[in-house]
Parts: C-alpha cells; structure tokens; sequence
C-alpha cells in the first residue's frame, strides 16, 4: 500500500508530471469535440473552487457556504464589465476576482469574533443576501431572468484584443491558468504563510503568542481564498454563456464543500482529485443524478469519520510544508543566527500591584514581581491559585483588572498576544498545541515567523526575499532541534510522536523565537526521566545566556535543580518567596499544601493512644 | 525502506498513457445522416429534482408518439428512436450544458429541448447557431424562438408547443380588462413570473388603458405570504390574479381564507396542477384560469380521445394523469400534450418532406393549415411556429361535481 | 389598523415556530454545544411523514403523532451517526458538515422514494377560513391557533427544564458534562433525551409550518432552519427566554418589512439581521459572554 501511495504521488504530485499532463491536454486540444472541451473546463473550474474553498476550510479552519456567492460576484461583475461597458474580459474577470476578493475580506471581520460553527450559518446568511439583491438588482443584473448572450466562446462573442477566442482557445488558455494556480498554491502553501494559517487552525492562541498575527492574517486568507473563487466563477460565467441567480446559490456552496472534502481538506492534490472527481462522475454517470443528494448526503456525513484526510488521505503521501529547494542547506547547524547580546542580571519583566477578576471570582491579586535576565524562578501553588492566570494576563491573553506588566520598561498592559511576543516575550502551554500534520521541523520553523519579513505577494511570487528568509528561518529551527537534542526527528510527524516528545517540540518552537523572556507553563508534566534532563539542559542553556525564565511546575526535584528561588500563590496571593528550602521549612505554605492540622483530630488520636 | 522510483521511466509510462487517452478521445466519429437507418431524437429535460413532473411529463409524450408513429411503420419507413435523454433538474446551466452534449451529436435529427423559461432562454442562441429541428415543449417565454420580437419572424428552426406568454395573456388580459376595474396581480419571482407579469400588464393597458393595478410579488415556496395579501386587501381590488405555479398558489388560497378575502381567485394556466388541486381541496372551487379546453369539452374531438384512451392505456392514471381515474386531469393541457403535439407535428413534417434535413422540415411545417392534434387544430407559417393561439383558449373554472373538484368551462 | 394588526398576528404565528425551532437548537447546543445543521429535514420529514400515513390510513391525529415520533428517532440517530464520531474532530467542523451532510441525505432519501413534488397538506386542525374578531379586528383562526400551540409547547418545556428531575439533570449536564458524570447522572440518557426531545419538537414545527403554507416538498426546512437559527442568535444561543423572544421578533419583523418596504426585504432582513448580530453583539440580547480558559 505504501508503495502505491508513494507511486501515484510522484506522478500526482510532481511538478514535471503535472507539466507534461497540461502539455498533452494542451495538444490534444483541437481533436476534441466540444463537450469534451467543456467537460475538461469545467474540471479545471472545479479544481480551482475547491482550492479557493481549501484555503479557508481546509487551511485555516474557516468552514464557508458562501462560496458560491463568490463565485457569483465576480462572474456578474465580469460578464456586466463586458456585456454592458465593452470591456476587456482581461480586465473584467481579474476585477471581479478582486471584488470576491474584497467582499470576503469585509466579512472576514465579523467572522473573527464568532464561534465556527456560527461561521457556517454566517455565510449561508450572505449567501442568501447574495440572491436576494441579484434577483431584486433586475437593470444590473437581468434580476430572476438572468443574462443570456454572455460573451462567450462557444457563441463566438468572446473577444480579447480583435482575437475572436474559440473553445479551443478557451480550454488552452484554462489549462495554462489551473498551471499557474497549482505552482503558485504550492509556493504559498509551502512559505510561512500557509503554515501560519494551519498553525491558526490548530490553536488561534498559541499561535499568537509566538508572535503569528492571526487577525491579519484570517482577512488576507479570506481575500485569497474569495478573489480565487471569483477567477473561477468568471472563467464559469464566460464559459456556459447564461448566469442567473440559481447559478450561486447555496447548492452550488455545498458541491464545492462535497468537492474540497471528499478530496481532502488542507492538501493541494486533494482538491485537483475532488474537482476532477466530482466533474466526471456526475457527468458520465446519468444515474447519477437521482442520486446525487443521496450520494453527497452519506459523504458529508460520514467523511470526518471514515476518510477525514479525503482521498488525498488514502492515495497520496501527506503533503509537505517546507519548499524542498531551501532544505538544501538545512543540514548545515553550523550557521548559528546572530545571537543577541543580553545582559545578565538586568530586569527584563516586571508586574505591579496585579489583579485579575472574573464574574466575582478573584485569581489573582496583589501581585509584585520581577525578573531578571538570566534568572530561573518558580512559580508554584496549589490547583486554582493563579498560576495560570498570572501567565495569561502577563502575556495579553486578557487584560489585568488592575495593575501593570512592564516588558523591558515599556508598559504592555493591555497589549495584543503577538504583539507582546514580538518584543520579546514567549510562553508555552500545558496542552501542546502543535500542528499535528507538521514534521517537527515545520512546526518548529513556526517559532521564526516572526523573523521572517516576506509577505503575500512574494509568498504567492517566490520573489524578494523568500530564500533568504526560509534559508535563515530553517538555521534557527535547527538550532532550536539541536538544543533539545531532536534533530533525528526533525523529518517525523508530529502526531506520531509520544507526547514527552511533543512537549519537547513545542518548547523548541518557542525557542525558535529567541525570546528575551521565557514563561513555561508546567513544561515537565508528563515528561520521562530522559526527557526531563533535556529540559533542564535547556533551561540551564538560556539563564547561562541571558534569557529570563520563569517555571510554573509541581515537580520539586526539577525545579530545585533549576531556580534561583521561588515564588507561591495561594488562592491568588503570594504567600512566600524565597529559596525552596526556605520553602519546605515554612509554615504557611505547609498549610496551604497540606491543609490546617485539625485540633479535633488530634484530639481524637490522643483519645485513642 | 524506500521507494526509488525511476522517474524517467514513470514519465514515460504516464506519457504513453496519456497518448493512449488522447487516441482513445479521438475515436468519436459522428455518423452523419445518411438517409436511411433510424431517425434520432435526443432530449433533455427536469427527469429529477423538485420538477421532475415536468421532465416526465415531456418523456411520456415523446414515448407515447414514437411507439404510434413506429407502430404504423416509422417515418416513410424509418423508425424512430429516442436515443439521448439527459437531466437537467430544470436547471439553466445543467440545460445548457447537456444541449451543448446533445447538439455535439451529429447523428441527432430532432432535439427536444429542455421545459421553463430559464433553460430555455439558456439554450436558445446555441440552438439556432446549430439549426437542427428544435421543439420547445412547454415554456411560456416566447423569446426562445421569437428573439426580435412577435412582429419579426420566428427562428426558422425552433417551434413552441406551449401556451405563449403573450398569447395567454392577450387572452387573459382581454377577460380582465372586460370583467375587472382594479386588479391584484400576484407574481412569483421567477423568469415565469415576471415576464408573465409583464406581458399581461402590457395587454390590458393597450386595450383597457383605465385599468388600475395592484402588484406584488412573492418567492416560490416561501412560508408566509400575508403581507403582499394584506397589501391587496387593503387596495381594495376586484379580483387577484396569480402568475406562479401551483404549489404556491396553495398558500395563497389558505392565506386568503384565513385574512377573509372574498375577491375571486385567477390563476395563470402554470396554476393549474394536482399539487394546487390537492392542496386547495374545496377551497379550490370557484378559481379562474385560462385553459385549452380539450380535455374538458363535453363533446371531445376524436384526436383527444384516442389520446386519452391511448396514454391511460400506456400509463396508466399516473401522476400526469391526475387523481381521478376516469377523467384526466385538465393540466394535461399544459405539459403533457404539447410536447406530444409538437413530437407528431415534427414526425409529420419530417413525413412531409421526405427528408431530415433542417430546411425542409421547416418549409413542410410551415406549410401545414388544419393539422388536427389534440390540444387543438394547428396551423403554421413562415411568421408563426407556435401552436397555440388565444382563440384556441378558453376561461375554465373548478367546480363541485359529485363531490369531486373538476374544471369545466366557465359560464359566463 | 386592520393592515397591521394582521401583520402582527402573522407575525406572531410564523414567529412562534422560528421560536420554537430555535428551541431545538438549543437543547441539542446545552447536552453536547452541537447544533444540527440538517434540522430543516426533520422538520420536512415529520410534514412528509404525517402525509405518507395518511395516505395509507391512519387518522390524521395519529398520523401527526407517529410523524413526530419518528423524527424523535431519527435525531437519536443523528446523535449517534453524526454528531458523536464527530466531536472533537477538528473543532466544530466535523459536526457541522456531518449534520449537514443528513439533512441532504434525507432530503435525497425522500425526494429519491417519494418525489420531490410539493404535496398537499391537509388541514389538520381547523379550517382556513375560520376566524375571530376582537375589537373590530379580523384575526385568522389558523394564526391563533398556531400561535397558541407553539407557546404552550414552549411553556411546557420550560416547566419541563425547570420543574422536573430529568430537566434539572439536562441543565446539570448543560454546565458541566463531565461533573454531571462523575456525580452519577446518565450523562448518555441525558444528552439522548435533549435529541429525542429536540427532534418531537422539531417535527411539531414542521407540522405546523406545513398548515400555514399548505404544501410541503423534500427541500422545505431549510429556510426555517435559517430563520430559526437567526432567532437563537438574536435571542441569545441556549437561553429559552431568548429564543421565544428572538423567534417572534423575527417574525414581526419580518411580517411588518415586507408590509410596509417590499418583500425582498422581508427576506432579506432577517439574514441581515444575523449578519449585524454576529458583528457586534454575538451573545445576542438574553445570552452570557462566555470565557474561555486558556
């Protein structure tokens, strides 16, 4: 099985193949008939709807019905630039890609403040306003008859620069398009866009607080993911001559979602088997159509469950997320990043007077504290004292309710997670919220992000500085791998490795970052003997160089080995600091460990002696 | 354990296979009409979906006309056969898509085109580029075949069996103008809807220029259509006229009912269906509609009965045929019998003209006065290919016989 | 006067199933914070259904509840098929396409062994011509009627969640499913119960819908499904007193848009009504700001 997987990958999935299956396409052209011609245009719209949905569903986790509406923005844009202002469909279908694009940008902002699965019933309702204001808009838009004539190749009328293009033409210049697509959603998927979007799917906030803009970065993947779909719904309009409403409508949403999923969500070369599946099935299948919500209705329902990597998950190696021609170097470690002079013993964080309350309930309150470059200090406390909370509200999960937090002198009270991670300050979780699909290197590379300085255009291009940056971002992510001492594993999949080592991994991710500050949230639960050492290896790495850390943990053998002193809360107060033996021999924290001695029991006892 | 796959060696595999593809696509002769061999027609229509009564009502005409002209011998000899049938839900695009599929096959002689004005219009424009025989089975639009307009000549290779739009509502309009001063005008809001609308807010003001209009329209299935009866209501009309189809002509019935409406009901011929017949029950008895009266003319002409007797023969009381066993219902008129109208009139002109030939076929039909068929007695030109004019129509109304609800013709 | 009082009366009719679907969301939303996205063809089902059996005998009362019943089985189903394999799943993805994906499919099952014609609803409760008059106002018998059923439906639930052991054990297992467990409480029982519940309820509304508009088909469901779940939105999502309110909001609204703009915006608002809720105030008016633990 594993040989068939890797050989219908090479051929599905290397570039030289897909070139050369385009070049036969592109030969065999003119001996075509014109439904097959069609037949073949229509899988190419097909692919690209399911990619276009893929980037929100299967890469971001934005599950979307309104992508048939993106369709149909720009294909009535383009067919009205055209038909109504003689404009060139050069012009008209890239700018109706471009108001998809936008359109979906707009709804981006409500979409970050709701649940998912409101997302779903939030593009349905724009989907439904779609219709309505195409089918009421009757001098724009033909109203519920809809527009005939459109300048299309099959009627003769689809003209570029005095060139009358035929069906032929058409289906060429089609799979000159899905080409450009296919190489360009690779290089995208393969920058560190695409995989900060699947590091946002797995855990919105552990992605921020590695510095990872999530807001941003949802709106552009929307304007991607809606202008792509718009190309489509363009090249769909001029391609079937007639659009009407009942073209976009919420059916149209659901075959691309049957389509991206039975393909399979967040890999490419699913979605060329979606779209190319679900194209020629119903087409050469007659029966097909009584069917048809039948057989769509038993693959929604069961995919997840059954075959939730789709048929890519089945027949295809897992796709990668590092562009092969940068690993070239990627065996160097010798290349160490520059390292940033830190000043031992200078205060890099501080918090006064910090209180946090929720709904009546106080976590955390009258809290003073700093930390010193290459400081360990622990922060321990039973169950409910504020631990956590005080990393949360220190790191901008929420604002303190009273109080300041000062990173490096500057306040960062209220400010946003990845913003107080970009200047300088990392946290891990008690979950690791790793991207389960990555390698261990991919995941890791997360943790430079934020050194990388490319963006969209030159992700989607290849051009600018996309070498240079995957080049230097892959040397930090060795480096991070060697310090915990996993390089051999760097090519492993995360989700197959026990859980000791994943911890392991997301602390390298958050060493990729170079933090000034690092906070550990319970970094040995769960860890062996072995894997512990290296944890202490590496904590005793970064004080040596500079870096402040701060353990919140149980385990007291770890952290007397590790910390300069420590710090306990109890129901929100500090109650102690100081040096952990001083810990042991103090009364208070006894009692809040242990409990008061109850007079009453020892009563009893001295009954019984 | 790694697979070292030689990739010269895989390309050129997949090279070779895709040759072999290319090849294999190539094999896609057309064989022309030769002049003897069968006579093939091809066909699309709504077979599933939520308007498969319409498909299948197109699909048992043709069925039922091929097996009589085949029983007497084919056409000067040849049989006929249907050999493509395709879905397209009544879905434009679906319809544009298989007649591009059905118009690629050259062997076809006649096409049966997809029913409603949506697939219709979508369809048009290919279909007069190709110029093989075209039937229009049902649709109201009358731009399909009409596209400069019903003043200018008809495209010479496409003819409409339905009742024309214009010409419904000439008829239609004519009997409001003459019987109402204020009329309500309902209308779903569809391509069906609204040109019917338009065609009939047309009529009336050219001849009855007094007349004054209430509109409203209203989505197909939606829940509650109070607000645009109350809007009518409170207008104060003569009369509601509903331009949609049956099942929601349901919900207007019971709305009425329910906000104690007392205006008669007038359904455009669209209305007329089991789904209204059923649902409506009594409350159906007293609406108006203009209908071709064959199928409930005391004394039927010979054609409508060897009809009846012949499709109650083949199928049976079935869906089309509506839930009295012994009597069809006057839908019929509508989606059943013009397409069976239509495939004869071809079949006949084809007869006619020795020849399968597009020009020729249409030269013999447009010379045909008098054909009896069924719905009525046709006559063609080089100005007319459709069959049905308004004096062909006639008002029906639901009536209470022997505790059933049945159409008859309405008494002035 | 007369103009809006039937509005609102229609209003108040229509919104009293938009509260009453809301309400099956909800209780499906408090066992297990799923929402069934196929709901539209439970409610189709028990229409169907209640026509199927009447078609072949059963007296119209029966028919009505043997109808209901099943799709109290059916959503047991979905709970099992659907939802449960599906939890945890990437989010709240896998539930949402897989409800999804049995709403399709028991619209196709339908369409594919019975049709997808519009078939007559018979009326089952009462004529539609009968009506009262209060204060000089005509008033439709079937609107009141309906409007009657569905808000003693609703007041017989609420009595239901808070009055009674199984419906304190609902909002135990609502607050904290795995405390609820560990206490002893058939966690299973319960959440299969708010299904089963959830479905009887879904099916009235069906029943009900399909009186007023008189026909039912395989695709009938959806839009109600939509408004139903504007309503839970505006309302608050879990909250009873927000999903009635929600629900007969959006009905009047409705009502009174298409009354006095156009139609199209009677359609419409209700969907921009979602869209604005979910921009600024996505607890809606009667719901709690949740916080989430880090």
């Amino acid at each position: 099985m594993k040989a068939f997987r890797s050989y219908l990958s090479i051929i599905f999935c290397s570039p030289q193949l897909l070139f050369a299956c385009a070049l036969i396409i592109f030969i065999a052209a003119p001996f075509m008939t014109g439904a097959q011609q069609q037949m073949v245009s229509f899988a190419i719209i097909s692919i690209a709807l399911a990619q276009s949905l893929n980037i929100l569903a299967g890469m971001t986790g934005q599950i979307s019905l309104a992508h048939g509406a993106f369709m149909g923005i720009a294909a009535f844009t383009s067919v009205i630039l055209v038909k109504k202002l003689g404009i060139s469909p050069l012009l008209s279908i890239p700018s109706g890609a471009v108001l998809s694009g936008l359109i979906a940008w707009l709804l981006s902002f409500p979409a970050a403040r709701v649940k998912e699965f409101y997302l779903a019933m939030m593009s349905v309702g724009f989907g439904m306003i779609f219709s309505e204001v195409v089918r009421e808009w009757e001098s724009l838009t033909g109203g519920v008859m809809g527009i005939t004539g459109v300048p299309s190749a099959q009627l003769g009328t689809f003209i570029v620069f005095g060139w009358v293009v035929s069906t032929t033409d058409y289906m060429r210049a089609l799979v000159v398009f899905a080409l450009v697509m296919m190489f360009t959603l690779d290089r995208f998927v393969r920058s560190r866009w695409g995989r900060a979007l699947f590091a946002l799917h797995v855990s919105e906030l552990a992605a921020r607080s590695i510095g990872i803009r999530s807001g941003q970065i949802k709106r552009q993947a929307y304007f991607l993911s809606g202008a792509l779909a718009g190309v489509a719904g363009a090249l769909y309009a001029h391609l079937v001559s007639y659009i009407g409403p009942e073209s976009f409508e919420i059916h149209r949403s659901i075959e691309i979602l049957v389509m991206s999923v039975v393909g399979g969500l967040g890999s490419l070369a699913g979605q060329v088997l979606g779209g190319i599946v679900l194209t020629f099935l119903p087409l050469q299948l007659e029966a097909f159509a009584d069917y048809k919500f039948i057989v769509y209705g038993v693959v929604l329902t069961l995919i997840f469950v059954v075959m939730p990597s789709g048929l890519a998950g089945v027949l295809l190696d897992p796709p990668r997320f590092i562009a092969n021609r940068f690993r070239a170097q990627a065996n160097n470690v010798s290349e160490k990043p520059a390292e940033r002079k830190r000043i031992v013993g200078e205060e890099i964080l501080r918090w006064e007077n910090l209180r946090r309350d929720f709904a009546g309930l106080t976590a955390v309150t009258n809290f003073n504290f700093s930390l010193r470059g290459g400081e360990v200090v622990g922060l321990i406390g039973p169950n409910g004292s504020g631990k956590s909370t005080t990393i949360n509200v220190v790191t901008g999960v929420y604002p303190p309710s009273a109080g300041r937090v000062f990173l490096k002198g500057q306040d960062i009270s209220a400010l946003p997670i990845e913003y107080i991670a970009s200047l300088g300050m990392v946290r891990t979780f008690q979950d690791p919220r790793l991207v389960g699909r990555f390698t261990v290197l991919e995941n890791v590379m997360l943790g430079a992000h934020l050194h990388q300085k490319y963006g969209w255009t030159e992700a989607l291009s290849g051009l600018g500085r996309v070498t240079v940056d995957e080049r230097s971002a892959l040397d930090r992510a060795e480096a991070a791998l060697s310090l915990i001492n996993m390089t051999e594993f760097r090519d492993s999949v995360v989700d197959s490795l026990p859980y000791g080592y994943r911890r392991l991994v997301e602390l390298a991710r958050a060493l990729a970052v170079d933090p000034d500050v690092i906070l550990l949230d319970e970094p040995g639960a769960g860890l062996s003997e072995a894997e512990i050492g290296r944890l202490k290896q590496v904590v005793r790495h970064l004080a040596s160089k500079g870096v402040a850390v701060l353990i919140v943990d149980h385990h007291m053998d770890l952290l007397a080995q590790l910390v300069d002193y420590v710090v306990v809360l109890d129901s929100g107060e500090e109650i102690f600091r100081g040096s952990m033996n001083d810990m042991r021999s103090d009364p208070l924290v006894a009692e809040c460990y242990l409990g008061k001695l109850d007079s009453n029991a020892t009563k009893a006892e001295g009954a019984h002696a | 354990m790694t697979h070292q796959f030689n990739r010269r060696k895989v390309i050129q595999r997949i090279a070779g296979l895709g040759a072999a593809t290319v090849f294999g696509l190539h094999l896609n002769f057309a064989f022309g009409q030769t002049g003897a061999g069968p006579i093939k027609v091809g066909m699309t229509g709504a077979l599933t979906g939520p308007y498969s009564e319409y498909g299948e009502a197109v699909k048992n005409a043709l069925d039922l006309a091929i097996e009589q002209w085949n029983a007497k011998g084919g056409i000067n000899g040849r049989k006929i056969e249907l050999t493509t049938v395709l879905d397209d839900q009544l879905i434009p695009d679906r319809a544009a898509q298989n007649m591009r599929r059905l118009l690629d096959d050259k062997s076809l002689a006649v096409i049966m085109g997809p029913g409603g004005s949506g697939p219709s219009l979508a369809v048009a424009d290919m279909v007069a580029a190709d110029g093989r025989t075209f039937i229009n089975p049902f649709s109201q639009n009358p731009t399909p075949t009409y596209p400069n307009g019903l003043d200018k000549p008809p495209r010479t290779n496409m003819f409409q069996f339905g009742i024309l739009s214009n010409v419904e509502a000439a008829f239609l309009g004519n009997y409001l103008g003459k019987t109402y001063k204020k009329i309500g005008l309902a209308h779903e809001s569809t391509g069906y809807g609204v040109a019917g609308k338009d065609t009939l807010l047309n009529i009336i003001n050219k001849s009855f220029p007094d007349r004054k209009f209430e509109i409203e329209s209203y989505a197909q299935r939606a829940t509650d259509v109070t607000p645009q009866l109350l809007r009518l209501q409170r207008a104060e009309v003569d009369a509601i006229v509903v331009v949609g189809l049956g099942a929601d002509l349901v919900n207007i019935r019971r709305t009425m009912r329910r906000i104690g409406m007392q205006q008669p009901l007038i359904a455009s011929a669209g209305g007329v269906s089991v789904a209204y017949m059923e649902g409506a029950g009594d409350a159906a008895v007293g609406t108006i509609a203009p209908l071709v009266p064959a199928l409930v003319e005391s004394n039927p002409r010979p054609e409508v009965t060897a009809f009846v007797n012949s499709y109650k023969a083949k199928y049976g009381p079935d869906r089309q045929w509506g839930p009295d066993k012994n009597r069809p219902f006057a839908g019929m008129s509508l989606i059943v019998i013009p397409p069976y109208d239509g495939a004869n009139i071809i079949f006949e002109g084809i007869r006619r003209a020795n020849s399968t030939e597009p020009a020729k076929v249409t030269a013999a039909i447009e010379n045909m006065k008098g054909y009896a068929g069924v719905n009525t007695v046709y006559s063609f030109s080089r100005q007319r290919h459709h069959g049905i004019d308004s004096e062909n129509l006639t008002m029906l109304q639901a009536v209470k016989r022997e505790d059933k609800v049945v159409w008859e013709v309405l008494k002035n | 006067m007369n103009f809006a009082a039937t509005l609102l009366v229609a209003g108040l009719s229509v919104g009293s199933i938009y509260a009453m679907i809301a309400i099956t969301l909800n209780l499906t939303y408090w066992t297990t914070r799923t929402v069934n996205f196929g709901q539209g063809s439970i409610l189709m089902l028990s229409a169907m259904g209640t026509i199927f059996l009447a078609r072949v005998g059963l007296p119209l009362g029966f028919a009505v509840l043997v109808a209901v019943g099943v799709a109290a089985v059916v959503m047991i189903l979905i709970e099992r098929i659907a939802i449960r394999p599906a939890m945890g799943e990437s989010g709240s993805m896998g539930w949402a396409v897989s409800t999804l994906g049995v709403g399709i499919l028991l619209q196709g099952l339908v369409a594919r062994y019975f049709g997808s014609q519009a078939v007559a609803f018979p009326e089952v409760l009462m004529s539609s011509d009968l009506y009262l008059t209060v204060g000089g106002i005509r008033i439709g018998a079937q609107y009141l009627l309906v409007f009657t059923f569905s808000i003693i439906t609703i007041a017989a639930m609420e009595a239901f969640l808070r009055l009674t052991v199984w419906g304190r054990a609902v909002r135990a297992v609502a607050q904290d499913r795995e405390l609820a467990g560990v206490m002893g409480m058939p966690v299973l029982g319960i959440i299969l119960t708010s299904f089963a519940v959830s479905g009887a309820l879904a099916g009235v509304a069906g029943v009900l819908t399909a009186q007023i508009i008189g026909t039912v088909d395989p695709a009938f469901g959806f839009n109600l499904l939509m408004s139903g779940f504007v309503a839970a939105i505006l309302g608050g999502f879990g909250s009873n007193i927000g999903a009635l309110v929600g629900g007969l909001l959006i009905g009047v609204i409705e009502q009174f848009a298409s009354g006095y703009v156009s139609t199209a915006l009677g359609h419409g608002i209700s969907m921009v009504i979602l869209l604005l809720m979910l921009a600024f105030r996505p607890q809606g008016l009667f719901g709690i700001v949740e916080v989430e633990k880090a």
